[in-house]
């Protein structure tokens, strides 16, 4: 760095100007993308570029957290990244790094631990992120943390059963046997970096690394977008005012919710992409290739969805047969009632549960969901019988018919399942507007 | 690759083309009595002469070769002007970034009427415009601050100004003649000092800060734009400005 760099980008401060154009409240250009396999990441903000992995591992948990499953963040600087980054031992900032987003993350309890526990005291998952420094553009902290959230959001991990006599024994299931589980999130805290230059008093946010070598201090707020400051990181450098330290939190707060919707815009898309392929993949190999041409008659926006709806509606003519089939073997009419509500009520759930993010997404309210639907059912149960033999009636009356109509069909058929499912998304909808704005689960609700 | 023996300008016809390594651009064998210059990235293997790194080959009547490319890092060459850092002072010399393999050595009486008695003091950080007079492999790099002649002809410290890096291919386009569009336009509208060196270092100053900001930033994003779009962007931007 030369002396003329260094004096330059003062004087430049001083008249609100940033080398690179911006205003001092302008964040970079934010890039996030999503590599082939679950759980990793690539953010690029302007020059700086960070890849994250989460990984994950069945270990015995801490003795006084017998049921809380781990997380731990590591940080890998490549000496490609910058000239001042040597191979081995992790320096200073390579540790701060970690630690600034490790605390963001934890102390805020945005990962839910709990729900990583698989045998109380035996079995916990612990969550591993690593972040890979591939380029250093500067501001290195905001990349890594908004690295971390992606790949955290993106990550499933097998999902596993305790079996055995005693129930101490675990199998974990392979992603082509069950579908891996996402992690719940509760909430994205998103770290937000100010720079101060000259004695505190000018402030700049997202400092490049010409800034950061200028800097007299920085200052890093980790929020969430609902304004809930969750880590404030202040290591030396030049003191500030509380009343600039109010008006960093304040702009933090906005930087937050603007960076929290990328990253959900961006997991979203991927979520999609990652649900369209499986569309592409298994035709019509479970139960959830049935409800997705219901849900694409609906969208109407992929053009290859109606190749499916023949491979799937084999499945129903074979569903429907079965169900007959039971009901003619069995002579006492309220079993049959109540096994085919059961069914019904399953059957919705899952429609409910795979809606967006693919099969037997595992979903904490779908549980409570069920006796609520069950109770409802039983309340009414005449009408929904008569309703299902009608619907099986016409199934196989129709059964000729099927290819020649499809679409009418499809929704003919599905009718009383897809009634049955907006019923408990209503139920869902309605519960979960009181819970955190930030959990995946969310991404159902349109 | 037919060569007419004798011919004048026995010229490879992969002439300004994009060669990438093991490309052979001259046989030897076809040629007689003939003197060939190689440049940087080009090699004899038999009576081959092949290539050795990536980029547009360049011929100069009569008789040289060389294959330009933009790097990031900078390979000395002797009569360049560069920019360099100082990073430290010895008794003898100067060390000096010049964003090359190695740190360059400027010797303290390299000045306009240097003698030992009138050294320079120069800071740590201190920019310099300069010229390059030895460069040979697996020894650190001689610079200068005079031209052939011993002037000094605007060699020396740079003082204010904003200076930051690129590749050594913008810095060929900058200097390029005739003058590349985006100087070019931005100098008909702006009024700016600009020293640009063959190591991918560009200084530039003007009287307000802005001036230096759309500069910078300006010949930075002309990079990879062809000179119509050049011309575009500049217009843009002062359209932008005004």
């Amino acid at each position: 760095m030369t002396i003329n760099e260094r004096k330059f980008i003062e004087k430049a401060l001083l008249s609100e100007l940033r080398i690179d154009g911006r205003h001092p409240f302008d964040y970079r250009q934010l890039t996030i993308k999503f590599g082939s396999e679950e759980g990793s990441s690539e953010v690029q903000l302007g020059q700086t570029h960070i890849m994250a992995f989460v990984t994950s591992q069945l270990v015995q948990p801490y003795r006084d957290r017998p049921n809380e499953g781990t997380l731990s963040v590591f940080t890998e600087f490549s000496p490609m990244a910058d000239p001042s980054f040597e191979p081995g031992r992790p320096g200073e900032y390579a540790v701060e790094l970690g630690r600034i987003v490790d605390r963001g993350l934890r102390e805020s309890r945005a990962v839910d631990t709990e729900s990583l526990c698989v045998l109380a005291g035996r079995l916990v998952w612990a969550i591993r992120v690593d972040l890979h420094i591939l380029d250093n553009g500067g501001n290195l902290v905001d990349a890594a943390n908004i690295a971390a959230l992606a790949a955290l959001m993106t990550f499933r991990r097998p999902e596993c059963t305790p079996e055995g006599d005693d129930g101490q024994e675990v199998t974990v299931h392979p992603p082509e046997v069950k579908e891996p589980l996402p992690l719940i999130i509760h909430h994205l805290p998103v770290a937000v970096t100010f720079a101060f230059f000259g004695s505190g008093d000018i402030l700049v946010i997202d400092p490049t690394h010409y800034e950061e070598a200028v800097m007299r201090g920085r200052m890093t707020a980790t929020i969430n977008s609902s304004g809930d400051v969750c880590a404030v990181q202040k290591a030396g450098g030049e003191g500030v005012m509380q009343s600039v330290i109010m008006q960093c939190m304040r702009v933090a707060s906005l930087k937050a919710a603007d960076i929290t919707s990328k990253i959900k815009n961006a997991v979203e898309a991927y979520n999609t992409e990652r649900a369209l392929k499986k569309v592409k993949q298994h035709s019509s190999s479970d139960a959830i290739e049935v409800d997705e041409p219901d849900i694409k008659l609906k969208e109407n926006r992929n053009p290859y969805v109606f190749k499916e709806i023949g491979e799937s509606l084999k499945y129903h003519e074979n569903r429907l047969k079965e169900e007959l089939d039971r009901k003619r073997s069995e002579n006492d009419g309220v079993e049959i009632r109540t096994f085919s509500s059961q069914q019904g009520a399953s059957i919705s759930g899952e429609n409910v549960k795979s809606r967006i993010s693919g099969p037997s997404n595992w979903d904490p309210y779908s549980k409570g969901i069920a006796p609520d639907f069950l109770r409802r059912l039983q309340a009414s149960p005449g009408s929904l019988a008569v309703d299902k033999e009608q619907k099986n009636g016409r199934g196989l009356q129709k059964l000729n018919e099927f290819k020649t109509e499809k679409p009418a069909v499809e929704q003919n058929a599905f009718s009383s399942a897809s009634v049955e499912a907006s019923d408990v998304r209503q139920q869902i909808s309605s519960k979960k507007s009181l819970m955190d704005a930030v959990k995946p689960k969310n991404r159902r609700k349109r | 690759m037919e060569e007419k023996p004798l011919s004048s300008s026995s010229s490879s016809s992969l002439v300004d083309q994009i060669i990438v390594p093991g490309d052979v651009i001259l046989d030897l064998s076809s040629m007689t009595n003939q003197t060939l210059k190689l440049g940087p990235g080009l090699r004899q293997d038999g009576d081959a002469i092949s290539v050795m790194k990536a980029g547009r080959l360049r011929f100069s009547k009569p008789n040289k070769y060389w294959v330009e490319s933009s790097e990031k890092r900078y390979v000395p060459c002797v009569e360049d002007t560069i920019l360099g850092i100082v990073v430290d002072c010895k008794p003898d010399n100067f060390l000096v970034d010049i964003k090359g393999p190695m740190l360059a050595f400027l010797p303290v009486l390299a000045f306009e009427g240097g003698t030992r008695r009138n050294i320079p003091k120069f800071e740590i950080g201190t920019l310099l415009y300069l010229r390059v007079v030895k460069a040979n492999s697996n020894m650190n790099p001689e610079l200068s601050c005079t031209d052939a002649s011993g002037k000094a002809s605007e060699f020396g410290p740079l003082k204010e100004g904003y200076m930051f890096e690129s590749t050594t291919g913008l810095s060929r386009m900058l200097l390029s003649s005739p003058t590349c569009p985006v100087l070019e336009a931005l100098g008909k509208k702006l009024s700016f000092e600009i020293a640009v060196g063959l190591n991918g270092r560009v200084w530039v100053n003007a009287s307000a800060p802005e001036t230096v900001i759309l500069v910078a930033n300006a010949i930075m994003n002309a990079e990879t734009l062809s000179w119509a779009q050049q011309r575009i962007m500049v217009d843009k931007l002062m359209k932008r400005i005004q």
